[in-house]
């Protein structure tokens, strides 16, 4: 990665970039479950629908993400807001697998109902604002991190 | 008239404007921006990219194309006006040198295109009865669309590393 010119800015514009695809998914389905966009559509539609490419966005995210990594890991993990990064992303993996394993499992119950359940709701604000600081951490580290 | 003569006295007034001053003297206004300009890109390329997999049968099959698209209108709507707000008050903190940088020059094209090519034959096609027009149209306005906005989003992660200036400008900067 630092050896070469080009490295660093093609992994960190697909990384940039894949946000379309996994911000825009992202924010599509907690609108979804919001119950504030696509309210005529089943809620295991829209999930069906996005999931698959959005956890392909993610995957790309994590991926590229690693190799900017490797690309100076000291200088990284010394940026405070690095670590913050990493807590956030870890609060938002948690916070899937909450909603999975609890409304989630349940969603033939409100498939159809425009009205999400409380529980829905909370999962999509919860992600939405931890998605916003996310971001935002992550656009900091470029500032955080010493020039090269 | 050239187009010259027209371009770098609106950057110039740009420059200048007091949101051109404010962003470009404070520390933390700039990465503010900077912010909802990136967080309304996901929103935007999400919305994009959604219609345009349903266009190439990727996704949401079961329905028509114009119903997807109707959904996803007020977000795409909503998130290109922010992207082009807080584009312009990027923008502004350094209007003249942007003006001479070829990848924002690049990347204000591919803009135009995009726009036009959304509001016009994309929309049509989307709006259109399913049955009046072939897969392979949809499949090919499809790509068009997502070369358009990939263009937009490449020159705008080039501009930053563009540090050369187009030489007729270069007698502006400070």
């Amino acid at each position: 990665m630092r050896e070469s010119l080009w490295a660093e800015p093609i992994v960190e514009t697909i990384h940039v970039l894949t946000l379309t695809l996994f911000l825009g998914f992202a924010v599509l389905l907690d609108m979804r479950l919001l119950g504030v966009a696509m309210k005529r559509r089943r809620m295991s539609e829209v999930l069906g629908q996005l999931n698959p490419w959005l956890f392909g966005g993610f995957a790309v995210m994590i991926v590229t993400g690693v190799v900017l990594f490797c690309g100076d890991p000291i200088a990284f993990y010394s940026t405070m807001v690095f670590k913050i990064k990493m807590i956030l992303l870890v609060l938002a993996g948690l916070n899937v697998l909450i909603f999975n394993a609890t409304i989630g499992r349940k969603v033939a119950e409100w498939d159809l109902n425009p009205r999400t359940p409380g529980g829905a709701k909370l999962a999509a604000v919860v992600s939405l604002v931890l998605w916003v600081f996310i971001i935002s951490a992550g656009r900091w580290i470029a500032y955080a991190l010493p020039p090269p | 008239m050239s187009l010259r003569s027209i371009l770098i006295p609106f950057c110039q007034w740009c420059n200048n404007s007091f949101w051109g001053h404010g962003i470009r003297n404070s520390t933390w206004l700039f990465p503010f921006v900077e912010i909802f300009h990136l967080l309304a890109l996901g929103v935007l390329g999400g919305t994009i990219l959604i219609l345009n997999l349903r266009l190439m049968g990727l996704r949401f099959k079961n329905e028509p194309v114009s119903e997807l698209a109707k959904d996803v209108r007020p977000w795409m709507l909503g998130s290109l006006a922010v992207m082009l707000v807080s584009g312009f008050l990027l923008f502004s903190t350094e209007a003249v040198k942007m003006y001479g940088n070829w990848a924002f020059r690049g990347k204000m094209l591919f803009l135009l295109a995009a726009v036009i090519f959304t509001f016009t034959v994309h929309r049509k096609v989307v709006m259109a009865d399913q049955s009046r027009v072939a897969p392979a149209v949809r499949i090919i306005v499809a790509i068009i669309s997502l070369l358009l906005w990939t263009g937009v989003g490449l020159g705008g992660r080039a501009l930053g590393y563009v540090t050369t200036s187009v030489s007729s400008v270069s007698s502006l900067l400070p």
